[in-house]
C-alpha cells in the first residue's frame, strides 16, 4: 500500500467537505448555529486514539457501517453533556436528558443525520456512492465501548490514518468528534486510485512516527536539563493539514516564540511557542539573578535566554530526526518573536505556500508537572524534501535506531 | 471560520480566516486575527455601506492553478472577487475605495528572500492600481503582528498590534 500527497489531499478535502455538510445539517435540524473547527488527518497509534477517551468523561456515540466507495465504520462521538444540550434543543424540553428511549432515539437520529452529512461530503469528493447501515447508539467511558469490537480499529502499535473534525455549537460548550476507520483493503484500493505519482510505502510512515518520537523526547530532555524544570511530552502527533489550517490552530493570544529554518533532507521550519507565563518561568529558571521586575517586557537578557533554550532544543529535535533518517540537518540562528500567535506562524505558511497546498506538521506539546511550562513545537518540513527523505529511508533500520545522542554531544552546536 | 446558520438582520461579527473573504454591509464587523506576513484587504463603497474583507496569503493567483477555487488566498484574485461580490450587492465600482494592513516580515530567514510580507503589499498596490481602485490608507510592513476589524458602514479599519504598537484606526 502506497500513498502520496495527492491522495492525502483528497482525503483532507473529504474530511473538510463532510464536516461542512454535517454541521449544516445539525443547524438545520436543531436551529443551533454551528461552526467547523480545524479539520485534520492524523496519523495516530492505537494507544493514542484510546488515550483520547481516557479523560473519565462519559461519551455517547452513533456508529454506522459503510460500504461501497469506502468500507469501514464512521463514528460520531460527543460527551454526554453536549449530547444532552443538543437533544434538549431538538425536543424543546429542558429536562430531556438521555435517560429515556425517546431522547436516545432522538440522539441516534441526530447522529445518523450528521454521519450522513460526512458520508455525503466524502461521496461528493470521491464521485462515488457510499452506503450507510442503520445507526447504533453507543455510550461509555473508554475507547473500547465505541470501537473495541471493530476489526479495522488499529492495534496499540498500529499507525492509523484518522479523519478528525471538530464541530462546535456557536456560543455553547458543545463539541463533536468524528472518527472514520476504513478497512485496510478498501483503503489500499482508494489510495491506489487517488495516487498521482510514485508515492511512499505506507510502512515508511513508521519512520515519520519515529522522527516525531525522537524529536519530541529530545526537546523534553533538553528543556529539563537547561531549565531544571521537569518536563514531559504530553502530545505528539503527526498531522496532515492544509497550510491555512496551521495558523488557525494557534491561540489568538500573545505568545513568545523562537523560530528556525532548517536545511538538509528534509528542509523546512521549526517553531517553539510558549504562552507568556511559561516564557516568564523559563526566564526565571535560566536567569536567576535578575530581579523580578513587574513589567511585561522581555529584556534583551530574557530574550537571549529563551533563544538559547530554543537553539539547543532545535539541535536536539533535528538531531533526533537526522538520526532516524541517517542524514544531517543544519538549522539557522534563532529568531525571537513576542506577538499574537498566528502572526508567528503565517510567514512560514506563506513561504511554503509558494510550492505546496498541504503540509505534514509534527505537532508536539511539552509540559511540566505543577509549573507553567507549555511549549508547542511545530516542525513543518518542505513536502518534496520530506517525501525524498522518507523514500530514502531504510525501514529495516528504524527499529535499530538507538536513542539519540547524549545531551553532552549537543553542547557544541 | 465558516458559521452555519445565524439570525438575519442583527449586526454580526464575522471571523475572516486565512485565505477567506467575506462581503457584508452596515454595522457588521469583519475580523481577522493575528496577521503576520498575510495581508488584509478591505474594500468598501461609502455611498451604500457595502464592503468586504479578505485575509490573503500569497501575491499571485493568476500564476496558481487553484485560484478559482480559493480566490481569497491570493491578493490579486481576492481583490477582484471582493469587487465582483460587492457590485452584486449594490456597490458602484467607481466609488469603491481600498485600505490594506499586514504584510509584516517577522523573520529574516535566508529562504524568505526579500520578504514574504513585502511581496503581498506590493502585489496589492499593483492590482488596485490596475483596476483603478484608490488605495486611501495603509498600515503595512514592520516586524509585528496585527489583528484587524473592519466595518463596512463607516469604512473604518481598526488595527490592533501588540502592547508596544497599540491601536491604529484607518
Amino acid at each position: 500500500m502506497k500513498l502520496d500527497v495527492n491522495a492525502l489531499g483528497t482525503f483532507y478535502r473529504m474530511a473538510q467537505e463532510g464536516a461542512g455538510l454535517a454541521a449544516g445539517r445539525l443547524t438545520q435540524m436543531t436551529g443551533v448555529d454551528t461552526q467547523v473547527g480545524v479539520t485534520k488527518l492524523n496519523f495516530m497509534r492505537g494507544t493514542e486514539i484510546r488515550h483520547d477517551f481516557d479523560d473519565g468523561v462519559e461519551n455517547v456515540g452513533v456508529r454506522v457501517e459503510l460500504s461501497g466507495g469506502i468500507d469501514g465504520h464512521s463514528i460520531l462521538v460527543f460527551d454526554r453533556g453536549s449530547a444532552e444540550t443538543i437533544i434538549e434543543a431538538l425536543l424543546g424540553d429542558s429536562n430531556a436528558g438521555l435517560g429515556d428511549e425517546l431522547s436516545q432515539s432522538a440522539a441516534t437520529e441526530l447522529g445518523q443525520i450528521m454521519n450522513n452529512g460526512f458520508v455525503d461530503g466524502w461521496a461528493d469528493v470521491l464521485e462515488t456512492a457510499i452506503d450507510v447501515s442503520t445507526p447504533e447508539f453507543q455510550s461509555g467511558t473508554t475507547a473500547s465501548d465505541f470501537f473495541g469490537d471493530l476489526e479495522e480499529a488499529p492495534g496499540d502499535d498500529d499507525l492509523a490514518l484518522v479523519f478528525q473534525s471538530h464541530i462546535e455549537a456557536v456560543g455553547a460548550e458543545t463539541g463533536f468528534r468524528h472518527y472514520l476507520f476504513p478497512e485496510h483493503e478498501s483503503m489500499a484500493v482508494l489510495l491506489e486510485r487517488l495516487r498521482s505519482n510514485e508515492g511512499i510505502e505506507y510502512d515508511k510512515l513508521e519512520g515519520f512516527d519515529r522522527m516525531a518520537e525522537q524529536g519530541a523526547e529530545e526537546v523534553a530532555k533538553t528543556a529539563t536539563t537547561l531549565t531544571g524544570i521537569d518536563t514531559t511530552v504530553e502530545i505528539r502527533r503527526l498531522n496532515f493539514v492544509s497550510l491555512e489550517a496551521i495558523p488557525q490552530e494557534v491561540a489568538n493570544e500573545p505568545l513568545v516564540g523562537v523560530a528556525f529554518e532548517f536545511d538538509g533532507t528534509p528542509s523546512g521550519y521549526l517553531l517553539f511557542l510558549f504562552d507568556e507565563q511559561s516564557a516568564r518561568e523559563i526566564v526565571d529558571a535560566m536567569v536567576p539573578m535578575e530581579t523580578d521586575d513587574e513589567t511585561d517586557e522581555f529584556t534583551e537578557m530574557d530574550r537571549s535566554a529563551i533563544k538559547e533554550l530554543g537553539n539547543i532544543m532545535a539541535s536536539g529535535f533535528l538531531d533526533g530526526w537526522a538520526n532516524v533518517l541517517d542524514t544531517t540537518i543544519d538549522h539557522s540562528t534563532p529568531e525571537f518573536i513576542h506577538d499574537i500567535g498566528a502572526a508567528a506562524v503565517d510567514p512560514v505558511v506563506i513561504q511554503l505556500g509558494e510550492s505546496q497546498d498541504y503540509a505534514f506538521v509534527f505537532d508536539t506539546t511539552v509540559v511540566a508537572d505543577g509549573q507553567a511550562f507549555d511549549c508547542d513545537v511545530y516542525a513543518i518540513p518542505d513536502e518534496s524534501d520530506l517525501e525524498r527523505a522518507l523514500n530514502d529511508l531504510d525501514v529495516s533500520r528504524i527499529d535499530e535506531t538507538p536513542t539519540t545522542a547524549e545531551f553532552a554531544d549537543l553542547e557544541g552546536t | 471560520m465558516k458559521t452555519y446558520g445565524s439570525e438575519p438582520g442583527a449586526p454580526e461579527s464575522v471571523q475572516v480566516g486565512i485565505s477567506e473573504l467575506v462581503v457584508s454591509e452596515g454595522n457588521d464587523t469583519l475580523k481577522s486575527y493575528g496577521l503576520g506576513s498575510c495581508l488584509a484587504i478591505a474594500l468598501y463603497d461609502p455611498g451604500v455601506a457595502v464592503g468586504g474583507l479578505a485575509h490573503t496569503m500569497l501575491p499571485d493567483g493568476d500564476a496558481a492553478e487553484n485560484s478559482d477555487l480559493k480566490p481569497g488566498k491570493y491578493v490579486d484574485t481576492a481583490i477582484r472577487a471582493l469587487l465582483r461580490r460587492m457590485v452584486e450587492r449594490g456597490a458602484t465600482y467607481t466609488d469603491v475605495e481600498a485600505k490594506i494592513a499586514g504584510g509584516s516580515d517577522m523573520f529574516q530567514f535566508e529562504s524568505f528572500g526579500e520578504g514574504v510580507g513585502k511581496r503581498n503589499a506590493v502585489a496589492a498596490r499593483e492590482e488596485l492600481e490596475k483596476l483603478g481602485v484608490p488605495l486611501v490608507a495603509e498600515d503595512v510592513g514592520g516586524s509585528h503582528g496585527r489583528t484587524v476589524e473592519f466595518t463596512p458602514e463607516t469604512g473604518t479599519l481598526l488595527i490592533k498590534g501588540n502592547e508596544d504598537i497599540g491601536v491604529t484606526e484607518l
